[in-house]
């Protein structure tokens, strides 16, 4: 097996400006590795084998020509596919859009290609990104490496993203993430994910499911990789207004290995106690390690988390009917069932009910910017279950049984519904070997410590460097 | 207490009117004004989830201060 394909993006950044390694030999391995496994793993929707060797070689001749090199010189990436690519079809995991290319590239495109990244395909996806399972009628449902036997969910929307970075078919993908979209698939499949603040990645050129929740960000097998990405990636776009002017730091500078004296909340009501028991005992024994590095640990509840489902069922529905109206009404029969079903619930919301949900989510930031001014993060699980068999609709959690669906986004979307970054890095296995996420939940713009949090828990502990059975 | 508050003091005053139950006849109303023309059988798939988000618009509609303003423009900073 080529070792290459299990390099962090840090590392393989740092053979390739050492001249160590080639951009070819980084991208042919993963290629090599794509069209070994992908055909069963369904990751990728598109592969961009010539372009990625061709911007390989091209990348070999800069280094060798002493030009300065990007954070991510002939570093390979995978784009979820509603990220619009230049030339490249973007079908936003849809049959609507299977054969649209667009004529430019989505910001974040731009940026990672500025810094130096290489594109390796268009990853998998939930139809639209309408969906927490991650599946997919049109392209195929893509497979859980960490079950080699049983179809398991990889979570969603961002599914390919999760299954192609943990089966080693990229060293980092980008994501999205409107209700837990980025977080679960990174939770599911023992992957690090990083949700950030709204406002601090340019979402232009983002094929959306609702504007004003929808987040996009990196996906990788470690905290310093989505450190490296976020910091080719974040900033002001007048491409998008919602941007912030804030200046973006040294993500890479913070990671001080440290997180003696920071104050971290446990989310207890709601999230502890409602998550299955692997999951509750996998985030006591990170807290436990969190506090024996020095960080001090406190009790923390959110009274308005109980608005999260009222509000972001409302906000989602009414924003995704609108961008989806016109096809909905002339073409609903391209839809996969369950999208087109959801899709058609946004029809019913009145404006009244919009307006309330977006009342609602004031609510909630007040109370999580009140409750991060005495602490730094908070933290939970980042799902209350781990990958269920694809078809399975309910789940067994203390002795009831819940839907699948509204249980994978409970303690995701109350962060969305917020804005505040939210990170899910690993941190353990279920008995039948299935990943376990922590959520790590930080102030507004203050990346910076959600991902030294999670980079010292994974310097103290080799949860994110474990590999899938399917990935060989 | 702001005037907005004031003024759904006064309005809770009296009992909001019971809303009427959704039925199939009554999504495929709502459905036609909207322009959508669905079947029976979709109607009837849709009715559960329809009044599932009603039912959660009706908590969160008690849930609110009458003086907390929507986040118009989504943003932080």
């Amino acid at each position: 097996m080529n070792d290459l394909v299990w390099k962090s993006m840090v590392e393989l950044a740092r053979l390739i400006r050492a001249r160590e390694v080639s951009p070819v030999e980084v991208v042919q391995a993963h290629l090599d590795r794509i069209a070994s496994l992908d055909g069963r793993l369904r990751s990728y929707i598109t592969v961009l084998s010539d372009s990625a060797l061709a911007a390989a070689k091209a990348a070999e001749a800069a280094a060798t020509s002493g030009e300065t090199p990007g954070p991510l010189h002939g570093v390979p990436v995978g784009l979820k596919d509603l990220y619009c690519t230049k030339g490249v079809k973007t079908t936003g995991g849809s049959r609507i859009l299977s054969d649209w290319a667009p004529p430019e590239d989505a910001t974040v495109v731009s940026r990672l290609a500025g810094a130096g990244a290489i594109v390796l395909g268009k990853l998998n996806m939930h139809e639209f990104a309408y969906g927490p399972e991650g599946l997919n009628p049109h392209y195929g449902s893509p497979w859980n490496p960490w079950d080699a036997v049983t179809h398991r969910i990889c979570g969603g929307s961002s599914s390919g993203s999760g299954a192609a970075v943990a089966a080693g078919l990229c060293p980092g993908a980008l994501g999205s993430d409107t209700g837990g979209s980025i977080r679960i698939p990174a939770s599911l499949c023992g992957i690090s994910g990083l949700k950030p603040t709204y406002g601090r990645v340019s979402r232009a050129g983002v094929l959306p499911l609702a504007w004003s929740l929808d987040h996009v960000g990196p996906m990788c097998r470690t905290a310093a990789d989505c450190a490296l990405m976020l910091g080719s990636m974040a900033g002001y776009d007048p491409r998008d207004p919602t941007t912030s002017v804030l200046p973006v730091p040294d993500y890479m500078a913070a990671l001080t290995g440290t997180v003696k004296g920071l104050r971290i909340g446990v989310l207890r009501p709601f999230f502890m106690e409602s998550a299955a028991a692997a999951e509750r005992r996998a985030v006591e024994q990170a807290v436990k390690t969190l506090e024996g590095l020095g960080a001090s640990v406190h009790e923390v509840k959110l009274d308005t988390v109980k608005l999260a489902a009222g509000a972001s069922s409302a906000v989602i529905a009414a924003e995704a009917y609108a961008y989806h109206e016109a096809w909905i009404k002339k073409r609903p029969q391209e839809y996969g069932a369950d999208v087109r079903e959801r899709l058609r619930v946004g029809a019913f919301v009145s404006g009244a009910d919009y307006v309330n949900g977006q009342r609602a989510r004031v609510l909630m930031r007040n109370e999580v910017d009140a409750t991060l001014a005495r602490l730094d993060v908070l933290v939970a699980p980042t799902t209350p279950i781990s990958a269920t068999p694809v078809g399975v609709g309910q789940v067994e959690i203390g002795g009831e049984e819940q839907p699948v669906r509204p249980t994978l986004i409970r303690f995701t979307r109350p962060f969305n519904a917020t804005g505040h970054p939210a990170a899910s890095v690993p941190c353990g296995f279920t008995a039948e070997g299935l990943p376990i996420g922590l959520q790590i939940v930080g102030r507004p713009f203050d990346e910076a410590t959600v991902l030294r949090v999670a980079d010292a828990y994974q310097r103290a502990t080799d949860w994110h460097a474990r590999r899938p059975s399917l990935a060989g | 207490m702001s005037a907005h508050g004031l003024v759904n003091e006064a309005a809770s005053r009296y009992p909001a009117p019971m809303e009427p139950p959704l039925t199939i006849d009554t999504l495929r109303t709502l459905a036609t004004l909207q322009g959508l023309e669905l079947t029976d059988e979709e109607l009837a798939g849709l009715l559960p989830l329809v009044q599932a988000g009603r039912s959660m618009a009706e908590s969160l509609r008690g849930a609110l201060p009458g003086d907390v303003e929507p986040a118009s423009q989504y943003r932080i900073m």
